[in-house]
């Protein structure tokens, strides 16, 4: 059966992360996954939220409006909006008062916020409503001979309070889906470590030590790659990998992946059809395809 | 377009600064009659070794309402939002919220905005998101932007006027 979702495509994958846009819109469809394309939508906030907290509110709130207008559930392949816009749905849904201001403010773009749409992530897509059998079903080309460290982001696990896609201890779901296509995988003790993505945008320094702390322990762990599904995360391991080596003295080259960047080589997908020539980390070291 | 200030003080910066100052004491009632300083919090924070913050003393320093020199401190600005000290909190604490409603007063009282904030804030308000189309640079060195790909057009709020117009009621404009 063929199911619908508004792509909720969120700032950094649609400007700068293209590779993830690419993968997502190339390896969907194979699942029977349509993706419609709003035309409208802003920021979802989360990045605001230190700023000013209602902002976010109002941005997710809006968003959700604009997918819910459209009757379409939405797709938000990015952890730090599907935080944002899952954040939102439960404090409107708690707080009915907040729930009066935010759409008193929405009324200038006549829309209106229900919460009857649902928010899923890639992984949660992938695993739950795909299913890891009707994927192992697509596989042609088995991710043969590669060991994978998974990193899922902060926004994706935690907190739990507010509903997540994976668990926020002992997340498995990409484990069992790398499976499915081949890969080998392991735990790993920063396995539930911050990228420092969100520090970029005042403490940068520190933000890249953060990641270049667990790029250092993955290779140092002996995995033959990293796999991701968050743009903001991706882009600290794999465009900004040189100059997080260096505040941690590592010479990194760690190849790090999409996790639909995958999903679509072990599918038999073309490379160039992945944007996988966007990964600036040596992702040619691992032979696939 | 015209200029947006979020630290301009306007009527509803005083609005502003009630609700976030509501929001603290709700916290500080939380904190009050739950935390017993065990520093779970910060022994998981992932900014505490790289950058000294100690959740378990902000809530102590927030117990004892001490709420204006953490307003007025830079440690707030250090947490990267990873969520681990909500998660762990034996008593259901969330270091991290305080420290978000933190960070809204002192944007709210006219501190300076550390950082980026201000430029992806005016971003947001003009065009709606933290940034325009970049243009990236390839494995093979080569650039690309989003025009250049097999991708639909970006999508952004079409009426910027009234998108801003929503938002306004949130930011307020400086005169
Ligand atoms: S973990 Fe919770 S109870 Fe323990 S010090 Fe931190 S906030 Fe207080
Ligand atoms: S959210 Fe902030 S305060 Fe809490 S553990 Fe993470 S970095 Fe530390």
């Amino acid at each position: 059966m063929k199911r619908k979702f508004a792509l909720y495509p969120g700032c950094i994958m649609s400007t700068e992360q293209y590779a993830y846009e690419i993968s997502i819109r190339e390896t969907l469809p194979l699942l029977d996954i349509e993706l419609v394309d709003i035309d409208g939508f802003s920021c979802c906030g989360e990045p605001l939220k230190s700023v000013n907290q209602l902002m976010m509110l109002y941005l997710s709130a809006r968003n959700l409006a604009l997918a819910e207008k459209n009757k379409l559930d939405m797709f938000a392949p990015c952890a730090i909006c599907h935080l944002a816009l899952s954040e939102c749905r439960y404090v409107l849904g708690s707080n009915p008062e907040m729930k009066g201001r935010i759409n008193g403010m929405l009324a200038a773009e006549d829309l209106t916020y229900n919460g009857t749409g649902e928010i899923v992530h890639t992984v949660d897509l992938l695993h739950d409503r795909i299913g890891i059998e009707e994927i192992a079903k697509h596989v042609k080309k088995p991710l043969k001979d590669i060991k994978l460290a998974t990193h899922y982001g902060c926004h994706a696990i935690r907190p739990k309070e507010i509903g997540r896609p994976v668990d926020s201890e002992h997340p498995m779901k990409m484990e069992a889906i790398l499976s499915a296509l081949g890969a080998e995988t392991a735990e790993y003790p920063e396995k539930l470590d911050c990228c420092g993505g969100l520090l970029q945008i005042n403490l940068d320094e520190s933000a890249l030590a953060k990641a270049g702390q667990k790029l250092k322990a993955v290779h140092e762990h002996g995995f033959d790659g990293l796999v991701d599904v968050c743009p903001w995360c991706h882009k600290m391991f794999d465009a900004r990998q040189t100059k997080a080596g260096e505040t941690v003295a590592a010479k990194l080259d760690l190849p790090v992946f999409y996790l639909t960047q995958l999903l679509g080589l072990a599918f038999g997908v073309k490379k160039e059809k992945l944007g996988l020539e966007f990964n600036l980390s040596p992702v040619d070291k691992i032979q696939i395809g | 377009m015209s200029i947006v200030d979020l630290t301009s003080m306007g009527e509803s910066q005083a609005e502003l600064r009630k609700e976030i100052n509501d929001r603290l004491s709700r916290l500080q009632e939380d904190v009050s009659d739950y935390c017993y300083q065990c520093a779970k919090c910060t022994s998981g924070c992932e900014a505490h070794k790289l950058l000294e913050l100690e959740p378990h003393k902000i809530v102590a320093l927030l117990k004892r309402g001490l709420i204006d020199e953490m307003v007025n401190s830079d440690i707030i600005w250090t947490c990267m939002s990873c969520f681990k000290c909500r998660e762990r909190c034996p008593q259901k604490i969330a270091p991290v919220e305080i420290l978000f409603a933190l960070k809204n007063m002192a944007v709210a009282s006219g501190k300076q905005i550390p950082g980026k904030y201000s430029t992806i804030l005016q971003s947001v308000l003009s065009m709606g998101l933290i940034q325009d189309i970049q243009e990236v640079t390839m494995r093979d060195t080569k650039t690309k932007k989003r025009g250049d790909l097999d991708l639909p057009a970006l999508s952004k709020p079409s009426d910027p006027a009234k998108f801003q117009a929503g938002l306004m009621k949130i930011a307020v404009e400086k005169l």
